[in-house]
């Protein structure tokens, strides 16, 4: 069996994940396919504004990424479109993929004269709904490809201006939905994952309060291209807060909630306890925490920020959060000293889990879950789940995990004529 | 200081025949602490009693006032996040303090075991009654319109009762007296005891506490009718007594005062345990995990108040027979609730008062 007549292996998702996936199997001389649903690719770590436990930008990583997809000439990927339909075709699958509608083509060049004279505002899915942006514009400030991108359902009737706007005639309203049909020998799912909606914790005012905001929301705040322009700052007033709690286990652990652990939240709140005390060098911050999680080299991080000055580590699980004169109360017994304390913080962070998307994500697969709804390989029918699809983990961990899965593909490929 | 800690198997298996097996779950995350409304600041519960419960320290559990001041509202099992149910544990350990400290200890294990045992505690006294009417009249149903000394004299009602509570009295005293010493020895007091009993009373009279349960706070005015029913029922018995020897009249008319507070207090039990009854019926979180130990004095108490009510009409409009059996079933349910006071659930009633008041003469000592 030689390259040329070897059926492609699809990879869903363009995360990390699926972005790894796609590359290992690319470089070990497997065709593929990488699709993504959204209109660029990075997923959910082009949210964060650094890493753990290095601190460094995702941007970073993803620039040598984008750079090993433009030079393999094996990776073909297709953004805005969805798998629709699949069938067992042999040893293979016969996948229909949709692409949405295409309103604007490859020969914009991201001058961004369309988005200047948009009349049309919609929430910025980027920025968590945190922001408005205009209803064409560029997925984020380092997309890729680097295509804008249209609400076209946010447009007002009648509405020509970006089309005029345009020098180059890449705008086309009337740009319909198509369809293709292609084979593959193996299909990795790279769905990736939600966050746990704070609506759900509504002990802890979730969706209810303001100034209690999720460790997501967080990111996107520390964030420059966030809705602050990276202020850390209260939403209900736009001032930096003083005291900041975080709450870790906010809905994880929990059989009232995800039941499971996300292994990521610890880590991620001692990185925002970070972000926090480097920009508000006056503020308080307290981690109340069940246990802290933090394996492996991890453990720097913790002892590191543990000794900070100005940062608290408080074992004890708050049991609710209300909104007083004087900002939030935080109900909570310190393990420790075996005192119950209403501790008083201006910016409440609920470090809340992560969802699998499998779920939700309307694949035409038959995909086998966990009890936490986790996905699970299937090799006889040449299907993988890569990433935090398969199980929660940090990005680091969800690299190493595309790469096994790209390794087992490769060998179910290998079988599939 | 190292303290050295003996965990014990025995103990752990014990309170989880009792309805705390769920204890196992618990990951010490505190929510229970923190969402409980009855819990004082400087002394929470039950995060720390789930830890003890783990480790099987019961000597522990046993000297904890906090597993007394525990209304059983069941928000910590509301929120728990490892369903470990703190609630159904707190109620566990106190079914097991009960036996525990119960003096003598085998009426403890006796009455602890409800379950296998509550045909020997009814059947008994049952007996009993039976034995001694044959022995006294052959248990001749008297001609209406009846009259129930005719059947059961005083003289004899006084024999049973008054060495039986004496004795019950005596029980209670020691199992008392032997809680507040292990109380005292982990939190030092002061105050006047008769001092802090009359506020704490007044606080139990009220129900105050009670008033803070979330989830469970149905339980309150049920509770609140039944013991009042009780104190009512304690009255109008001591005022029966007062007519019958201070001013001569038996059986009192339905028209009189007296007989008027033991009917309010009849309507208040009724109204309690049945409120009690259906409140466990409809089970879930509200009501909690019921073991034997409760069903049992649940059930026992829901006897005494319907053979009492039924007693007292069926002198008026039931065969003779029937009404002399069921006053028979009646003595046999009070004279189980007695002899079964400081063994049972009733138990709480002293060791609850006892931990309030302990409590507030701890505060005392420590705002010192």
């Amino acid at each position: 069996m030689n390259a040329a007549t070897q059926k492609p292996l699809l990879v869903v998702g363009a995360g990390i994940a699926g972005i790894s996936a796609a590359l290992e199997a690319a470089e070990a001389g497997q065709e593929i396919v990488l699709v993504e649903r959204d209109p660029a690719i990075g997923g959910r770590v082009v949210r964060n504004l650094h890493y753990f436990p290095k601190l460094c930008p995702p941007t970073c990583g993803m620039e040598i990424n984008i750079r090993r997809l433009e030079r393999n000439p094996r990776v073909r990927v297709i953004t805005g479109a969805q798998v629709t339909k699949a069938s067992r075709s042999g040893d293979g699958w016969s996948v229909t993929l949709t692409h949405a509608p295409r309103y604007v083509n490859s020969r914009c060049t991201a001058c961004d004269e369309c988005s200047q004279v948009c009349p049309a505002k919609v929430p910025d899915p980027h920025n968590l709904l945190m922001l408005e942006v205009a209803a064409i514009r560029l997925p984020h400030a380092d997309a890729w490809p680097r295509i804008y991108t249209m609400d076209r359902n946010a447009c007002p009737a009648g509405c020509t201006k970006c089309v005029e706007a345009c020098k180059f005639n890449a705008v086309n309203l009337d740009a319909t939905e198509q369809t293709e049909e292609l084979e593959f020998s193996a299909v990795i799912l790279a769905t990736g994952w939600q966050p746990y909606p704070i609506e759900k914790i509504e002990e802890l005012g979730g969706g209810k309060i303001p100034d209690v905001i999720a460790n997501v929301q967080m990111e996107r705040l520390a964030s420059p291209t966030g809705p602050t322009g990276g202020k850390i700052q209260k939403p209900s007033d736009s001032k930096p807060p003083k005291r900041v709690a975080f709450v870790q286990c906010a809905g994880s652990r929990d059989v009232k909630h995800l039941p499971y652990c996300s292994a990521v939240c610890c880590l991620a709140s001692l990185k925002q306890a970070i972000y926090v005390r480097e920009q508000l060098p006056d503020s308080e911050v307290t981690i109340y925490y069940i246990d802290r999680r933090a394996p492996g080299r991890n453990e720097d991080m913790l002892t590191k920020v543990a000794g900070m000055d100005g940062v608290k580590l408080v074992k004890g699980k708050v049991g609710k959060i209300e909104k007083g004169a004087q900002g939030l109360t935080l109900r909570v017994e310190d393990v420790e000293s075996g005192k119950l304390t209403d501790a008083a913080a201006d910016l409440a962070v609920l470090a809340t889990g992560m969802m699998s998307s499998l779920k939700d994500a309307g694949l035409p697969f038959d995909i086998e879950r966990d009890d936490d709804g986790f996905g699970l390989d299937n090799p006889r029918a040449g299907l993988f789940v890569a990433g935090v699809a398969r199980r929660p983990e940090d990005v680091a961990a969800s690299v190493r995990d595309a790469t096994g899965a790209a390794a087992k593909a490769i060998a179910a490929a290998k079988q599939s004529p | 200081m190292t303290e050295e800690i003996l965990p014990s198997a025995e103990f752990r298996a014990q309170l989880q025949k009792r309805g705390g097996a769920t204890a196992s779950r618990c990951y010490q995350c505190a929510t229970c602490s923190s969402v409980c409304q009855l819990a004082p600041d400087q002394a929470p519960f039950p995060r720390k009693q789930m830890h003890y419960v783990q480790w099987g320290l019961g000597d522990r559990l046993a000297a904890d006032p906090a597993v007394w001041l525990c209304h059983y509202c069941n928000d910590c099992t509301t929120r728990c996040p490892r369903d470990a149910k703190p609630g159904d544990v707190m109620q566990a350990a106190r079914s097991l303090t009960v036996e525990t400290l119960a003096a003598p200890r085998f009426m403890g294990k006796l009455v602890g075991r409800a379950k296998f045992t509550w045909p020997l505690l009814l059947g008994l006294p049952f007996a009993f009654w039976v034995i001694a009417l044959y022995a006294l009249n052959g248990l001749t149903i008297p001609e209406a319109p009846l009259v129930y000394d005719v059947l059961v004299p005083h003289w004899l009602i006084y024999v049973v009762f008054f060495p039986v509570t004496g004795l019950v009295l005596l029980a209670t005293l020691i199992s008392g007296l032997r809680f507040w010493t292990l109380i005292g020895k982990n939190q030092e007091r002061s105050g006047s005891f008769i001092g802090t009993v009359i506020p704490a009373m007044i606080e139990v009279g009220v129900h105050s506490r009670f008033a803070k349960c979330g989830t469970a706070g149905s339980r309150r005015w049920g509770h609140f009718f039944l013991m009042w029913g009780f104190i009512g029922a304690l009255i109008a018995t001591t005022l029966a007594i007062v007519a019958l020897y201070l001013i001569g009249t038996y059986p009192l008319p339905l028209d009189h005062p007296f007989k008027f507070v033991g009917n309010i207090a009849a309507l208040l039990l009724l109204v309690g345990g049945i409120w009690l009854w259906i409140n466990r019926l409809k089970g879930g979180e509200q009501s909690g995990t019921s073991t034997a130990f409760d069903n049992f004095f649940l059930y026992l108490v829901l006897l005494v108040i319907l053979s009492g009510i039924f007693t007292e009409v069926g002198r008026f409009y039931f065969p003779p027979a029937l009404a002399c059996w069921i006053y028979i079933v009646h003595l046999t349910s009070i004279l189980t609730m007695f002899a079964t006071f400081p063994y049972s659930k009733f138990a709480h009633l002293i060791y609850r008062t006892l931990a309030m008041v302990h409590e507030r003469m701890a505060e005392l000592k420590a705002s010192k």
